[in-house]
């Protein structure tokens, strides 16, 4: 009976926490429903799980829940505006989870204007210059953020490895390179820069192919390349689409190394793809894949058990790299925190800067080290690249089944340490 | 409803808009209780009330090009964004935007003339094609007309100024809204008692008859696209000012669809109609979208294992809504408002 009142007291102070501290309101504007929805699902829900993983074991941030609202906007700009317009003026939340280029380019000048850090799953080189002082930049993001190698690097960084693969290749002549991708402000983005790398290493530069984001028939684009002599081809598009590209250029024989972008190539689209999908090249934002072992990793698995409790569901690349994302928002809001401080969209901009070789705790060895300053929002430098290999008909069984006896792997080829130059930066 | 007996006697009085003291009183009540709506309504509810005036704008040019004249066209999401684009630009290029709205809609018109040439010729089916070649060409324009739209990654915009106040949110925005429809829809009405309105409800009712009585059926018919085009233009400046960003995906064919869709649901050939039309596509998505949130995490969603498809359940809900409404409906919201009206008015005798 001495103890009741103890456990009274601890009982009432667990209640305490949620009963009186305000939760924080966070916004994530997903795409569940859009062109990008292949791949926005699954980065979607690992930012959700992780932020409702963050609730229910730390008690959220700092003694405060999260509140997060989230809003599919079908990749519509003017929807994700509305949206964004539509929140200020009732939640105003502290910060927000984003997701395409168009609208996180279109959003700029208003998280700007309201101080509101927008961790974005577009990764345009564009949202990396805090000041708009960089040579070739065209305008100041100070409240943009992504996890990972913007658009550009990485594919600047498939070039690198591209142009050392000729020669380890030991083939003769100046290769080709082409971009391909749908006329769109996402697979626009590292265009005109991977075309000045291409040049700067010796690549000749084809013209530009279009496909769209949509999947659909892409002979007529594959034949193109082929007749163009195309040697190495960027795939600027999601997995989706690319995944129509990849076998269409199967079928007409193009004899092209293919480079994804960071959006471009997953699990799932190997599966869907096939042996098409076999030697595509691309950038894996995470140290680890799922099946991998990691320190961090354990804190993946519980994550991962938040919206499939069985423990079974295999988690493509992007699923990772959206626990990373909501990881380094949570972090910054945490710093935010510290000493009492409020947690307020500029306190929240400056945790991003508060580290050096930043990775989340708990999260070693799966998140890759950002760094953050205030003149660079470049996160990342370095460059993993990953082959997709696919060895025979995958259409029997899951991913993870397919993953485990081996049939489709994901091969780390090389990892790519770009210089910070500083006429990259924003571009 | 007139009271019983019709004893007017001047052509004055046959054409008035509010035939009764009743009508025009409530008219007023209306207007007062419109214009007191921010101090009461919260920014969400102004938000959408904003967005039916916008759309209702819209719907009500498509209405007098497809209800009063009895043409067709599948583009008028084009022709809104035409408009949208065209006052940004200007915007862009220091024209201010109390200017830029009305010079936009002037712009949407000369565009609409160009692709209603077509109607001076086709008729039906024909028609809605070359409408909706008109939709293609002009959203692939947007797209690469970089000096024009700002590309495919659009353009952001400037709010809504007169002199030192700014109309940036939606207290303010409403009632720059709110003047726009009135306007609009005032012209719209008056238009319609002119001679030029009879003209065109004369070639909807029976083309032949009309330019049997001299009217001229091809000049008629690209009038009505202009002028549809330019209610479209003003909307479309409108809304780009509202949100402060237009970019090319919004326009595409669906919306145009939608356009019609508001304007079947209104009422064709009803000018209040297009407002009620655009009034319930714009409220519809909201209340779904109430409705799957109360159905999120609940029973049902565990039962049928919805999980995110419960998002999809939104879009599936709208086009059924649209499809019910076509059966028992089809003369659309205005048609039921008059039986409510009459109801009230003849209650207890219903005959």
């Amino acid at each position: 009976m001495k103890m009741q009142p103890a456990l009274l007291a601890i009982v009432l102070s667990t209640l305490a926490i949620p009963a009186f501290a305000q939760p924080i309101p966070v916004g994530h504007i997903a795409d569940l429903s859009g062109a990008t929805s292949d791949v926005g699902v699954p980065y979607g829900q690992g930012v959700d799980d992780a932020l409702a993983w963050v609730n229910r074991t730390r008690g959220g941030v700092a003694g405060r829940q999260m509140n997060v609202t989230m809003q599919d906007y079908g990749y519509q700009a003017p929807r994700a505006v509305a949206l964004y317009q539509q929140w200020m003026s009732r939640d105003r939340p502290v910060a927000i989870q984003g997701w395409g280029t168009a609208d996180t380019e279109a959003l700029v000048a208003f998280v700007t204007r309201d101080r509101v850090p927008f961790i974005s799953g577009s990764y345009s080189a564009a949202l990396t210059d805090p000041t708009g002082r960089a040579p070739k930049a065209d305008k100041a993001a100070p409240f943009n953020f992504f996890y990972g190698p913007s658009y550009s690097d990485g594919l600047r960084a498939m070039l690198r490895w591209a142009a050392d693969d000729w020669r380890a290749r030991g083939q003769q002549g100046r290769p080709r390179f082409v971009h391909m991708g749908a006329n769109h402000p996402y697979p626009n983005s590292p265009k005109e820069a991977g075309e000045a790398m291409a040049r700067e290493l010796g690549f000749e530069v084809l013209p530009a192919i279009q496909f769209a984001l949509t999947p659909g028939d892409y002979t007529a684009q594959c034949l193109t390349a082929k007749n163009a002599g195309a040697n190495y081809a960027y795939l600027g598009n999601t997995a989706g689409s690319n995944i129509s590209v990849l076998r269409a250029c199967q079928t007409v024989g193009a004899n092209i190394q293919f480079l994804g972008n960071v959006w471009g190539m997953d699990e799932n689209a190997m599966k869907a793809a096939g042996t098409a999908a076999n030697g595509v090249v691309f950038p894996v934002r995470t140290a680890a894949v799922w099946g991998q072992e990691a320190p961090g990793m354990q804190a993946v698995r519980e994550i991962s058990r938040i919206s499939d409790p069985s423990g079974n569901a295999y988690r493509p690349v992007h699923y990772l790299a959206g626990i990373c994302a909501a990881m380094l928002m949570t972090e910054a809001m945490e710093t935010a925190a510290e000493a009492g401080g409020q947690i307020t969209g500029p306190r929240i901009r400056d945790g991003f800067y508060a580290r050096q070789n930043w990775v989340p705790r708990g999260f070693e060895g799966v998140c890759a080290p950002s760094n953050f300053t205030a003149e660079d929002h470049r996160g990342t430098m370095t460059v993993q690249l990953y082959r997709a290999v696919v060895t025979g008909p995958t259409n029997q069984g899951p991913v993870d089944e397919l993953i485990r006896n081996n049939t489709m792997r994901l091969e780390r080829v090389a990892t790519v340490e770009l210089e910070r130059r500083r006429d990259w930066l924003g571009w | 409803m007139t009271p019983a007996g019709d004893f007017r006697t001047s052509y004055r009085a046959d054409m008035t808009i509010f035939p009764t003291r009743g009508s025009r009183v409530a008219l007023w009540i209306g207007l007062a209780l419109a214009c007191a709506a921010p101090l009461v309504l919260d920014r969400y509810a102004l938000g959408l009330a904003i967005n039916i005036g916008i759309m209702g704008i819209a719907a009500l040019g498509l209405n007098i090009l497809v209800g009063f004249t009895g043409q067709i066209s599948i583009g008028h999401a084009a022709f809104f964004g035409f408009g949208a684009f065209a006052s940004a630009g200007l915007v862009e290029h220091g024209v201010p935007v109390v200017l830029a709205i009305p010079l936009a809609g002037l712009a949407t018109t000369l565009v609409g003339l160009v692709f209603g040439l077509p109607a001076a010729r086709l008729k039906g089916l024909y028609l809605a094609i070359a409408t909706l070649a008109a939709q293609f060409i002009l959203e692939d324009f947007f797209a690469r007309a970089q000096w024009f739209s700002g590309g495919v990654a659009g353009r952001v915009t400037e709010p809504f100024t007169l002199g030192p106040l700014r109309f940036d949110t939606e207290n303010s925005y409403f009632y720059v809204v709110l003047a726009a429809v009135i306007v609009m829809f005032v012209a719209a009405a008056n238009l319609m008692r002119t001679r030029d309105g009879r003209a065109l409800v004369a070639i909807r009712d029976h083309y032949l008859s009309a330019e049997m009585m001299g009217i001229n059926l091809a000049w008629y018919r690209t009038l009505s696209f202009g002028i549809a085009s330019f209610y479209a233009g003003i909307a479309g400046a409108l809304y780009a000012h509202y949100l402060l960003f237009v970019s090319v995906e919004a326009f595409n064919i669906l919306f145009s669809i939608q356009f019609l869709g508001m304007v079947i649901i209104g009422g064709l050939g009803s000018i209040m109609g297009s407002l009620l039309g655009a009034a319930f596509m714009v409220l519809l998505p909201e209340v779904v979208q109430t409705l799957v949130e109360l159905l999120q995490g609940g029973a049902i969603d565990r039962a049928l294992h919805l999980g995110n498809g419960v998002a999809f359940l939104k879009e599936m809900a709208i086009g059924a809504a649209i499809i019910l409404f076509l059966v028992f409906e089809p003369d659309g919201l205005a048609r039921r408002w008059r039986l409510i009206k009459a109801y009230w008015k003849l209650y207890p005798f219903s005959y």
